[in-house]
């Protein structure tokens, strides 16, 4: 069998085209899910039971469930059942971002309940309201002491932002089986597109290692 | 007993705990405890761990709830629905056994933190009044410093500059020198003494019963949540009336100390204050 690798180059700007969606997929969805996250830990810490239920069966849903399953039920349903259309790309970045969402609400949620009461009661007895004492004193600890912990959920979620070329989101994944299917170069493709994934992932795991050396708690 | 009138007795009491009753579950915190404090007094709280002082310093400021009695502050009764506690805390300073200074900002911006976000004080305002703390506990140079570069007795002094701050009218420390090394707790003591010489109205709650004889004007003896015994700390130190608070003392070996002294020098020859911080001499 003879390797025929001049396809890859034949095809780069569809590649590099689709690891482009795969980053601004990536940056988005973290983008949101940070947000997004902190704003469920808060209403799990609410006073109101209701709405404490309600953050967490939401949470439960999320964690326990395939990733996989939520896109494709964003994308069925949402339509069918709500009318409500959204784009490919739309789609899968409200599937992400919700499913992180929910990751990250669990890292803030541990983050916070990690400071110690005596921050609280320091702050509050300097004459800070509540809110006040959670913006100053005790979320910039925490956020600091989660750092690690996000890092490592953005290098997931890099890779699984692969899950969206299921619904026709054309990202590197996607693009990359349309070219095989076109070729029948399946070798060259998938390496191609393993070298481009490991290209831009490599630097991010090693940044990983270095947040968490950096802000590992050492208290 | 003293016939010398308590200091500050002219005026309403800037504090007062009226028959305090506090409960964690079945352990009864505190049970009925009942003292006042004087504007200008230093007021120590003495007795065995897990006797109420404490817990009773939190229900002060409102970090914990009182189910029977009252507190009043300044005349502001803290059980009144109405009351905003948060303005009361404000008027009140309190330092931690733990110093809880904010591991996320530098020493300055620690004593900057009460002026900057709750009084709503200009930043170069704020940092000014914040040097000159730190100038007062002699920590000036070390402004830039975060907490986790400072020693214990460092950290302690920045917390009651952080304190100190909001300008106070009263000053709580919750057994400020319990979790320092011995050779720093000295620097400690002598920044609460020369608050004290100012006139700083405090409520110490302390194991150090050199700096309680010394320092108070008022000496209030806990026991099991209740006040056993109160008074001047001649009287507390010297002619203790309760059978329990000589048991208290005799235990830190007080008793044993008073008997190598002739009686009634104790207040003449009180055991040498430790020398202040080094920085301090640039004052």
């Amino acid at each position: 069998m003879t390797y025929d690798w001049g396809v890859v180059w034949e095809y780069r700007s569809l590649l590099l085209r689709g690891a482009g969606v795969t980053v601004a997929l990536t940056v988005l969805t973290m983008a949101l899910a940070i947000p997004g996250g902190l704003l469920l830990a808060f209403l799990r810490r609410s006073r109101a039971r209701p709405v404490r239920s309600a953050a967490t069966a939401f949470v439960e849903f999320f964690r326990a469930t395939p990733l996989i399953l939520q896109v494709y039920w964003f994308f069925y349903v949402l339509p069918a059942t709500f009318d409500i259309r959204l784009s490919a790309f739309s789609t899968g970045l409200l599937g992400l971002s919700l499913n992180v969402s929910a990751f990250n609400s669990e890292t803030f949620r541990a983050g916070l309940t990690s400071i110690r009461r005596g921050q609280t009661h320091a702050a509050l007895a300097l004459g800070m309201r509540p809110r006040q004492v959670m913006w100053q004193v005790i979320l910039p600890q925490a956020v600091w002491r989660v750092l690690p912990a996000l890092a490592s959920t953005w290098v997931s979620l890099f890779k699984d932002t692969s899950l969206v070329s299921t619904i026709a989101v054309a990202d590197l994944s996607y693009n990359a089986i349309q070219i095989r299917a076109q070729t029948f170069r399946i070798l060259e493709v998938l390496t191609a597109m393993a070298a481009l994934y490991w290209v831009m992932g490599y630097p991010q795991a090693k940044l990983v290692d270095w947040v968490h050396r950096r802000f590992e708690v050492t208290e | 007993m003293s016939d010398r009138p308590r200091v500050g007795h002219a005026e309403a009491p800037i504090l007062v705990f009226h028959d305090v009753e506090k409960r964690y579950g079945a352990v009864e915190a505190l049970a009925g405890v009942s003292f006042h404090v004087n504007r200008g007094e230093v007021v120590c709280l003495i007795g065995p761990s897990g006797s109420g002082k404490s817990t009773l310093l939190r229900c002060a400021n409102g970090l914990e709830t009182v189910e029977g009695g009252h507190v009043v502050f300044e005349g502001i009764d803290l059980r009144d629905p109405r009351t905003d506690l948060v303005r009361v805390r404000q008027r009140i300073g309190m330092v931690f056994q733990h110093f809880e200074l904010f591991p996320h900002m530098t020493a300055l911006r620690n004593v900057m933190a009460g002026p900057l976000t709750v009084l709503r004080m200009a930043r170069p305002d704020a940092e000014v009044r914040a040097r000159e703390l730190l100038r007062k506990v002699g920590l000036v140079e070390r402004a830039l410093n975060y907490p986790a570069e400072l020693s214990g007795g460092q950290q302690q002094r920045i917390a009651i500059a952080r304190a100190l701050a909001m300008e106070p009218d009263v000053m709580m420390f919750d057994e400020a020198t319990s979790a320092l090394d011995p050779e720093t707790i000295g620097e400690v003591l002598s920044v609460m003494k020369r608050l004290a010489d100012e006139g700083m109205t405090m409520v110490v709650v302390t194991h150090e019963m050199d700096f309680a004889k010394r320092v108070a004007d008022w000496v209030v003896v806990f026991d099991h949540g209740r006040v056993i015994e109160q008074g001047p700390p001649v009287q507390i130190f010297e002619r203790a009336t309760v059978s329990r608070t000589r048991e208290f003392l005799s235990h830190l070996g007080w008793q044993a100390a008073l008997a190598d002294a002739p009686s009634g020098a104790a207040t003449e020859s009180p055991p040498a204050l430790p020398p202040p911080p080094q920085s301090e001499a640039s004052r």
